[in-house]
């Protein structure tokens, strides 16, 4: 009923306040709890002055960001060749390499934790749901940037699938593959633009560049576009994952959000 | 000596200074992380894209520092966190000074240029006398000279903000809150360029702006920039010493 419709309008959805009022499934418990001043902190805010800056700089590219405005995409003219593969290449982990071998036909992904139903999809679940292309450009806190084609699912088709988000969700953690893992709030997971990709720049992702299934979180650095995903947990509270800071890259003393 | 009674005028007021003194730190650190943020990626490009390997426009590696050497000197971590915290401070700073002084009018009067002051002959006079790094003396040293102003204008109404928009046009959620702006430099990468060639030219402001004060006379300058209180030298100074 209403799941199918929103599964079919969600390329579409332009997630203005209201509609997201009017809306249910997976953002009904979102919707419910919410102030929208939730989005202008971390879910750990840093000791001191930088903690502060930390929240002005987030509070004021929320706001800014309110209308949930896509990210610039590109012509496909102007795809990077030789897209960087930065960080981790190719995890070092025994059940990767298997399913690697495999050529990913026995990866599957559980969404588990604040979700009505949890599933467990494959890859070709993914690809059987609504897809998005997009050309974006891939900005690296380091200073480089690049664009490339992604396609995949949108994180908040994957998200209804699993039969949407129970009213205490908070946060969406992911891991990957490598022991890398990731936080993000809800506002990061209805953007349109927040997708699993599957597919760059036409075709399957390349292992350098997180195969089989990659996050895209336009809007932040892209320490926070994490690859080789393994897993997607919702929770209320980011305590209990690494250091509790909500992201591997926080742990080691990134500003958890990466807009800036 | 022909007169032990010292010449003292009130200079700048109590804003003025401390806003001067929060922009030299927030300045100073805004410098020292971006060289720490720089350093972890020692190239600039031109235009949307740039990575390692992609044609750069300067390479610190082709001045004798190892791409690998430099990043072990620049901590970005830290660079990136002070850099956004002292961007704040020097925003908000910023604001203060403009909107305090702005409703002065003694601001007006002593930071624009007067007609005189833009005559050929002045702007002669003040080019030589500056080529010759010598003081302003007597009354003319009780107000900003042209050059000064033209400089102080530059740096405060061309140069911070253009560090300021050049530094949100390579933030990524501008991608979103505003792609004109990423544009209008000519891309991403054009705009850190940019960041970088206008710090050096702030860079540059400051080493002027500290040999002038030692020229002019460190002490009373400095004085003048804690307390407020500055000492006109008479004309003839020279010649009655």
């Amino acid at each position: 009923m209403s799941t199918k419709k929103t599964l079919q309008n969600i390329n579409e959805i332009k997630l203005t306040r209201r509609q997201l009022m009017s809306g249910s499934g997976a953002l009904g418990g979102l919707l419910l709890t919410g102030c929208d001043t939730q989005f202008y902190k971390p879910p750990v805010i840093r000791e001191g002055f930088m903690g502060v800056a930390d929240v002005m700089t987030m509070a004021s590219q929320r706001m800014l960001l309110s209308n949930q405005q896509l990210v610039q995409e590109h012509d496909a003219s102007e795809i990077t060749k030789n897209f960087p593969v930065w960080n981790q290449s190719n995890p070092d982990d025994e059940e990767y390499q298997r399913l690697r071998a495999g050529n990913y036909a026995d990866w599957r992904l559980p969404i588990t934790g604040l979700v009505n139903n949890p599933v467990s999809l494959s890859l070709e679940d993914l690809k059987r749901m609504p897809r998005r292309t997009q050309t974006t450009m891939h900005i690296c806190e380091q200073g480089w940037s690049a664009i490339a084609q992604w396609t995949g699912a949108p994180l908040m088709s994957v998200l209804e699938a699993a039969g949407g988000i129970t009213t205490e969700a908070k946060y969406i953690m992911i891991d990957a593959y490598g022991g890398w893992y990731e936080g993000y709030d809800m506002f990061d997971a209805v953007h349109p633009q927040t997708i699993l990709a599957y597919g760059m720049n036409g075709k399957d992702v390349p292992l350098g560049n997180g195969a089989p299934v990659r996050l895209r979180v336009e809007r932040h650095c892209g320490y926070k576009q994490l690859k080789f995903i393994k897993s997607i947990q919702v929770v209320s509270s980011v305590e209990g994952f690494g250091r509790g800071t909500g992201g591997l890259n926080s742990d080691f003393g990134f500003h958890w959000y990466a807009g800036a | 000596m022909p007169s032990t009674a010292r010449n003292w005028i009130f200079r700048h007021t109590i804003n003025a200074r401390i806003c001067h003194w929060i922009m030299v730190v927030s300045f100073f650190y805004l410098l020292y992380s971006g060289i720490m943020i720089f350093l972890h990626f020692p190239e600039l490009y031109w235009g949307k894209v740039g990575f390692q390997g992609y044609p750069a426009i300067f390479r610190l590696e082709d001045w004798g520092i190892s791409w690998e050497r430099a990043e072990e000197l620049g901590d970005r971590r830290w660079g990136r966190s002070y850099h956004y915290l002292f961007a704040w401070v020097f925003v908000i700073n910023g604001m203060i000074y403009l909107i305090w002084n702005g409703w002065q009018k003694k601001f007006y009067q002593k930071m624009l240029p007067t007609r005189e002051q833009l005559s050929i002959r002045n702007l002669k006079s003040e080019f030589a006398r500056h080529i010759k790094l010598k003081a302003a003396k007597g009354e003319s040293a009780a107000s900003y000279n042209i050059l000064q102003k033209i400089s102080y204008l530059f740096v405060l109404f061309a140069l911070f903000p253009f560090m300021i928009i050049s530094g949100f046009a390579q933030m990524p959620a501008f991608t979103a809150i505003s792609p004109d702006l990423i544009d209008l430099f000519g891309g991403r990468q054009t705009a850190r360029t940019l960041h970088v060639i206008c710090s050096l030219l702030l860079v540059v402001f400051v080493f002027v702006h500290l040999v002038e004060m030692i020229i002019a006379g460190a002490v009373n300058q400095l004085r003048s920039m804690l307390i407020g209180k500055y000492e006109i030298h008479s004309e003839n100074a020279e010649e009655s010493l």
